[in-house]
């Protein structure tokens, strides 16, 4: 169990990234969402052991992270959001010397474990080649073979997908599935399918709070029958965001195709109920904390509370 | 190319470095120069280094120019190499070329915008330096540099500036962005200003021997990047005076000119290359060849149908241990490192650096040494610590950044590996850069002495000095380093921090301030011995070297504890300098700090309580305080017998005397009181007055004596005494050996100093330090008239008896003859009595073989018989000939004994000489050059020259000492060794006189009293030439007779000559009394030198007689001053024949068959010219002055003549 209790990181500036951050994780796959600049990455690096938090804790099955980074490590696998490898060693051996720094060996020898995971990520065909030769995604793939080495009581990815083609998107939301089934994996992104996909519980997090703990259905369930789409031109757009909850608004064929939160039932003329997706719950719950932040308030305004009536919110 | 666009990179690269910490660490670093320089710390060396006298100004043109030169090169080029050559690089870091190539920036306005914001950087900031030198040398006062402070010119600052500091940092500037930009590795652009300064420092600014030639030493002249050989060996190198460089601008040349713009150019050259190739390669050039080989390459594909599960795979993870994680890291540290060509450019510069220095070390009178596997070791070691230190910075700042760079941190730092691991596995994989860099120069070691074919190769110097001694520091380095990163956090700021304490300890070792208690690298601190491996330090060699590993350890766990493995919150860093967290985190750290605070304090008190510390320095300024005013000049009795019963162990140091001296007095006046000193390492001592017990009034190391009558002249008394000691006591407080000492490899006394025996009188020279230095005293022009004392030892000649008992396997040397010698119980027991009276005696004692000559006899280390042969030619030679040309020697023997080269030095007692290892013993002479003859002619001399006739004390003195025996030389090597040795011998000297003379502050010879800067080569190198030349004026036999008579005169004369006696004694031998007065006033009263210069050297053919004739015409100019005939000759041909060494050793080098010659005389004055014309029979190939090196002359190397 991994669990977070008040904790807070302040950078110099001062920029305060995590305000009070609540959170209890069980074995499974957990999602963290939330937009750029939300805190995710700053909290995920504080539970990795990389990041010193200004006040709060860190539990791991009760050992102290903040105080004891180095108890977490040998049980950790790590996907940082940004990162690289050294150049002029091969995808091979530069998952070699990962292994051999967390001690991960298998009955097979180490040499065929790593050509073993080179293959679970489609990389066979490059290891012998310099990573400096390796596209974004090759990269991107290296990264998950080494965070998925091991034996990991916690698996931390931050926006793994990122630079991954659908595919291997897909490879890899089979094997972080296979992983979660008998221990703890904290996917941190802000790509609102990867959680609808692979979390039966996520949490958001806007501006260092945690503003939503609850899973994908409930999340849908708690608009369902609030969502309407309709397709307006521009002046109709300005109005619209005027007067209705917009939630979305794409151009297609010219003219805008946009999705409307009406909690009440009633859309404007031209917008039929749609199917209420995971991506509008979380739509919806942004738009209700920027307001309660522009507002001065906790995050809680009406809006909020319809989602918290289903959800399990914490302020 | 559009000018905004340019301007737009230009200023924001401008304003990036203005604001780098890095630029104003280059400030305060210069700010700290300009200000210690106007002190006088670096200045011209001329002028007079009396107190009041006439001193070169900091201030003038060539003064600047000498500064800036150096300093824009040491100072600036590592600073511009990282602006410069990083400049891509970083921008490759930060990833942010393909936006801004994806923008109309072009690549000219890219790279030249770049360069010039750099050089534009690096140019405000010579101008702020300038500012800064113009304020600490103008306008803030200090009274102690008025001297050297001239008025304020703005010429002298910007005209140096514009011709040595601009092309070289546009040189730099240039140079490092071309590899920065075509390497993109910062270890290669950070060789760059190493293997400039290295190829400057060690070997472009200073390697000018007497023998290079013109053109090699033009050529070096005008490759120099900073300009100052140019500086130094057209202008500095030989002292044109005080009021020239005060005054005078520089006088370029367009040689120079050239020079300088070539250097601008090629630093211009380099980025606009850069600026080709990057264009290139921003869409991906790839080189055809390069294309070739991946074309050849079959392309691996991805599959899209894999798929398996994770858990079949069967991982485990279990801890690893901290050894195993160690190792791991150093090989993948490796594997990096094996492919960074930095490792396959430093290794090479390190060797030739370090070997250079190894191999070109040198002894007394400059003479090269033969390199054994000890002094190799040694003479490595400040190279290899410098260097190797500089390269392990780099290695370790960088290998700790990799992880930040690639972007591995994040996973590297998330694995289990423990920190020290990390780091410790790093160090590791550094630490064999270090490693191959001693490997590599062992290697060399070994072929150096293969090829050197006298001394074998031994890896136990090498593995006690590399080993034991290099090791520790390049440790104690590489953890302060990565502490230094630990705290830093970035790669500028440890490069900074590293290059300010790599400053300072060079600014101390310059300064003479390393102590073993701050010497962390032991530079310049070690003195080798082949006869007995640092037995005088050892004990603070090892308390430093502990405390060296010691500290490494405390840096180590210091960096464990603050290595950002885990980026700090900066509330928590604030909350851990609060006192009770920094207490706390000390008491954590105490137990890493305990070791080398305790062997630290020790060594402290070790070197405080030692020989030369502080409190022996108390001590004999105490002496000094005490007893100068009162006892200077006081009348003191002669000694008529030394007698000495003296026990030594050597391996405790440890001695024992008890003896007495016979004093009678022989001043006109009644002595109530004696002084005599002895040293303050006596103990226990007890003195007698015939036979009674006396206690003296001890006024600190002087003890008093009232006799029981006062001694009216004529009286006498027997002074005895007793006391025991340990000499050295403790350790030096820097290392560097000592002159005497009680070793087990040896012991050498002398009795010039209070070290085994009470001296007669107070001791002035000791107790004088830079505080109460004063200046040397006026003499009256006639102060040699009546009885003048001996410049060194008794007022008269006496008797002495040593009786040595010492352990059985070392041999006891001391003055006279071997009257007994017993062995018993272990101990040998020797009697010593000088059979004719001495002036000084001392003890020499060591584990020798000997080899007998006739009367003479040569006490040596078995190790060392690689000149014996050539030493004892020349000991035979000595005593033979001084003794048929001078006057008979009156000892039965003469004997030459090795001593550890602790000190390098050779003393000429009375039938006891003593030679350090490094004189003669270990000599490197050659063929031509006798060097191991020449130095024992030398010394051998001095039982002439010396002993038998002890020089007075006034100026003018030493010459009748130094330069007698230098003349000796002279005449010897010709006698023995041939023309060739003697002519080769002189003009090393000469040379050594016009490399080494003050013009400013050098007296006439009559008033040379060694106390100015100068003096020691004119006493030995220029009196040395002027006896020969008053021999070639005089004929040798008139004076031999002169010198005979002499000699006849003074032995045993208690008034001492000086060098007026010595003419006087020989011009009523001169054969033209004229023509000698006329000589000794020019080169004894005045000073004069010539130096000719030949000037439209031409060759003509005719026909006479049906034969060929040549007629050489050249116009020969004096640009010196004085007037001597002189020959000048029109060659053809080397005169001497080449020999091989075992040829060198049987016989002098013959006269080449094919050598001609032709020549003429000419005698002009100052500023004289005259057209000469010789005929020759021959086809002549050049004309040289003074083929036979019969006339003193500057730069004789250049006056000569191609034809």
């Amino acid at each position: 169990m991994l669990s977070i209790r008040n904790l807070v990181k302040v950078y110099p500036g001062p920029v305060t990234a995590l305000q009070g951050v609540d959170l209890d994780v069980a074995t499974g796959m957990f999602g963290l969402l939330g937009p750029n600049g939300a805190g995710k990455s700053t909290l995920m690096k504080i539970v990795a052991g990389l990041l010193e938090p200004t006040s709060g804790e860190v539990t791991l099955d009760a050992v102290d992270v903040v105080r004891n980074p180095e108890a977490v490590r040998p049980h950790l696998g790590y996907l940082p959001q940004d990162f690289g490898f050294y150049p002029h060693l091969t995808g091979e051996s530069m998952l070699l010397f990962l292994l051999k720094l967390k001690g991960v060996d298998a009955a097979q020898g180490q040499k065929r474990l790593v050509a073993d995971l080179l293959e679970r990520v489609n990389l066979a065909f490059a290891a012998k080649r310099k990573v400096k030769g390796y596209s974004g995604g090759m990269r991107q793939r290296l990264g998950i073979a080494q965070a998925i080495a091991g034996n990991p009581k916690l698996i931390i990815v931050d926006e793994p997908t990122a630079g991954l083609d659908p595919e291997e998107r897909h490879r890899f939301y089979r094997l972080l599935g296979e992983l979660a089934q008998d221990r703890t994996v904290l996917l941190s992104t802000h790509i609102v399918e990867d959680v609808s996909t692979l979390c039966p519980r996520f949490a958001v997090i806007r501006d260092g709070k945690l503003v939503a703990l609850t899973s994908p259905t409930e999340a849908r369930a708690s608009i369902a029958g609030a969502i309407f789409e309709g397709t307006v031109d521009a002046v109709e757009l300005t109005q619209l965001k005027r007067t209705r909850r917009v939630t979305q608004a794409i151009l297609y064929e010219g003219r805008n195709r946009v999705r409307i939160h009406e909690p009440n039932g009633t859309p404007p003329p031209g917008f039929e109920p749609v199917k209420e997706t995971l991506e509008d719950a979380y739509l919806v719950l942004m738009q209700g904390a920027a307001r309660a932040v522009s507002n001065g308030a906790s995050g809680n305004d009406g809006k909020f509370n319809r989602l918290s009536a289903v959800g399990e919110v914490r302020p | 190319m559009s000018a905004s666009r340019f301007f737009a990179v230009f200023w924001l690269d401008l304003k990036f470095h203005l604001r780098r910490p890095l630029f104003w660490f280059l400030i305060a670093i210069l700010a700290f120069t300009a200000y210690k320089m106007s002190s006088g710390e670096m200045r011209i060396q001329s002028g007079d280094s009396e107190v009041g006298g006439k001193k070169a100004w900091i201030t003038s043109e060539f003064a600047f120019a000498q500064m800036i030169s150096v300093v824009v090169f040491l100072f600036y080029s590592f600073f511009v190499a990282v602006g410069s050559g990083m400049t891509v690089i970083r921008d490759e870091d930060l990833r942010v070329g393909e936006i801004f190539h994806s923008t109309p920036l072009r690549p000219g306005e890219y790279v030249w915008g770049k360069f010039f914001a750099v050089l534009a950087a690096f140019f405000i900031a010579v101008g702020i330096d300038l500012a800064l030198t113009a304020l600490f040398y103008h306008a803030i006062p200090n009274a102690d540099a008025a001297k050297f402070r001239g008025p304020f010119e703005i010429m002298n600052y910007l005209r140096p500036t514009l011709v040595f500091a601009v092309p070289t940092l546009i040189f730099l500037t240039g140079t490092s962005f071309a590899v920065g930009e075509r390497s993109r590795k910062p270890i290669l652009v950070f060789v760059l200003p190493v293997a400039l300064i290295l190829l400057c420092g060690f070997f472009i600014w200073n390697w000018s021997p007497t023998w290079l030639d013109p053109r090699w030493n033009q050529l070096l002249m005008l490759i120099d990047p900073a300009g100052l050989r140019w500086l130094t060996e057209t202008w500095l190198k030989v002292d044109k005076g005080v009021d020239f460089y005060n005054h005078a601008r520089i006088g370029f040349d367009s040689a120079f000119l050239l020079s300088r713009v070539a250097f601008a150019a090629i630093g211009l050259v380099g980025v606009a290359w850069s600026h080709k190739r990057f264009a290139s390669t921003l869409r991906g050039y790839v080189s055809p060849r390069a294309a070739r080989r991946l074309l050849r390459e079959p392309e691996a594909r991805s599959t899209l149908d894999v798929d398996g599960s994770v858990s079949a795979l069967h991982m485990h993870s279990s801890p690893v241990g901290f050894v195993r994680q160690t190792i791991d890291v150093a090989r993948f540290e490796l594997r990096g490192l094996r492919t960074q060509p930095g490792l396959y450019l430093f290794v090479p510069l390190i060797l030739l650096e370090t070997l250079g220095i190894a191999l070109t070390q040198t002894g007394a009178f400059d003479t090269p040494l033969l390199a054994t596997p000890g002094t190799f070791a040694v003479g490595c070691m400040d190279a290899l610590t410098w260097m190797v230190c500089m390269l392990l910075t780099f290695y370790t700042v960088e290998s700790l950044e990799r992880e930040r760079n690639t972007g591995l941190a994040a996973i590297y730092y998330a694995t289990p590996v423990r920190t020290g691991a990390v780091l410790f596995g790093k160090a590791l994989a550094n630490s064999f850069v270090g490693v191959v860099v001693m490997v590599a120069c062992l290697l060399a070691g070994a072929i150096t002495f293969l090829v050197q074919g006298k001394v074998g190769f031994a890896l136990g110097p090498f593995a006690i000095t590399w080993g034991l001694l290099l090791v520790p520091t390049l440790l104690l380095w590489t953890s302060f380093v990565t502490l230094l990163y630990a705290i830093a956090g970035n790669r500028y700021t440890a490069y900074a921090l590293s290059a300010a304490v790599l400053v300072l300890t060079f600014y101390l070792q310059r300064r003479n301030k390393l102590d073993w208690t701050i010497n962390w690298g032991l530079l310049s601190a070690l003195q080798w011995s082949d006869l007995g491996a640092y037995q005088l330090d050892r004990v603070a060699l090892v308390l430093n070297r502990v405390t060296a590993l010691g500290l490494t350890v405390f840096f180590t766990a210091l960096t464990v504890r603050l290595f950002r493995r885990r980026d700090w919150d900066s509330a928590r860093v604030v909350d851990a300098f609060r006192p009770a967290s920094i207490g706390k985190s000390a008491l954590r750290l105490a137990p890493w700090f305990v070791v080398p605070l305790v062997t630290w304090i020790v060594l402290a008190a070790q070197v405080r309580a030692g020989f030369d510390g502080k409190a022996a320095k108390i001590d004999q300024k105490e002496y000094w305080r005490k007893n100068i005013a009162t006892w200077l000049d006081a009348p003191l009795p002669s000694t008529t017998l030394a007698d000495l019963d003296f026990t030594v162990e050597p391996e405790r140091r440890w001695f024992h005397a008890k003896g007495s001296f016979d004093l009678v007095n022989h001043q006109q006046v009644t002595l109530a009181k004696i002084p005599i000193t002895i040293g303050n390492h006596f103990e226990n001592v007890k003195w007698t007055i015939d036979g009674k017990d006396v206690t003296p009034e001890d006024r600190r190391f002087l003890c008093v004596f009232t006799p029981p009558t006062p001694l009216k002249p004529g009286d006498g008394l027997k002074l005895g005494f007793e006391y025991d000691g340990v000499y050295p006591k403790g350790v030096s407080e820097k290392g560097r050996g000592n002159m005497e000492f009680i070793l087990p490899s040896g012991v050498v006394l002398g009795s010039f100093g209070p070290t085994f025996v009470p001296l007669v009188g107070f001791q002035e020279g000791i107790g004088i330090d830079d505080d109460n230095r004063s200046t040397s005293k006026v003499y009256p022009d006639d102060f040699f008239e009546g009885q003048t004392p001996p410049a060194f030892g008794n007022v008269e000649p006496y008797k002495t008896r040593v009786r040595i008992t010492g352990p059985e396997a070392y041999t006891w040397n001391s003055v006279g003859v071997l009257k007994s010698e017993e062995v018993k119980d272990g101990k040998r027991t020797v009697v010593w009595e000088s059979d004719y009276p001495v002036n000084f005696f001392n003890i020499v004692a060591g584990k020798w073989v000997v080899r007998r000559g006739t009367g003479t006899a040569l006490f040596y280390d078995p190790q060392h018989a690689y000149n014996v042969d050539e030493m004892m030619e020349s000991l035979d030679g000595s005593r033979r000939w001084y003794s048929e040309w001078f006057y008979p020697f009156p000892w039965p023997e003469l004997k030459v004994s090795e001593f550890p080269a602790l000190s390098t030095y050779a003393q000429g007692f009375p039938t006891n000489i003593t030679f350090s290892e490094g004189i003669g013993f270990l000599t490197k002479s050659d063929p031509k050059v006798k060097l191991a003859f020449f130095v024992t002619a030398h010394e051998c001399a001095h039982q002439w020259w010396g002993n038998l006739v002890c020089p007075g004390k006034g100026p003018g003195g030493n010459l009748l000492s130094e330069g007698t025996a230098h003349f000796s030389t002279i005449m010897l090597l010709e006698q023995v060794k041939g023309l060739q040795a003697r002519i080769e011998f002189c003009k090393g000297i000469e040379a050594g006189y016009g490399d080494s003379r003050q013009v400013d502050s050098e007296k006439p010879m009559v008033k040379i009293d060694g106390t100015r800067d100068g003096d020691t080569t004119v006493t030995y190198d220029k009196a040395g030439w002027v006896f020969w030349m008053l021999q070639q004026l005089m004929g040798r036999e008139a004076n031999l007779k002169g010198c005979h008579a002499y000699f006849e005169k003074y032995v045993g004369n208690p008034d001492h000559p000086v060098l007026q006696d010595f003419i006087a004694t020989m011009r009523p031998f001169a054969p033209d009394p004229e023509a000698y007065d006329a000589f000794v006033k020019q080169w004894c009263f005045d000073v004069v030198v010539p130096e000719y210069w030949l000037n439209d050297a031409k060759k003509s053919k005719a026909t006479v007689d049906g034969k060929d004739e040549w007629t050489v015409t050249v116009t020969v100019e004096n640009g010196g001053t004085g007037r001597m005939p002189v020959e000048v000759a029109a060659i053809k041909g080397d005169r001497f024949v080449e020999q091989t060494p075992d040829e060198a050793a049987k016989a002098a080098a013959m006269v080449s068959p094919d050598y001609r010659e032709s020549r003429t005389q000419v005698t002009l004055g100052p500023g004289e010219k005259q057209t000469v014309t010789i005929r020759c029979a021959f086809e002549p190939d050049k004309v040289i002055m003074d083929p036979d090196a019969v006339v003193l002359q500057l730069k004789r190397k250049y006056a000569l003549a191609k034809l």
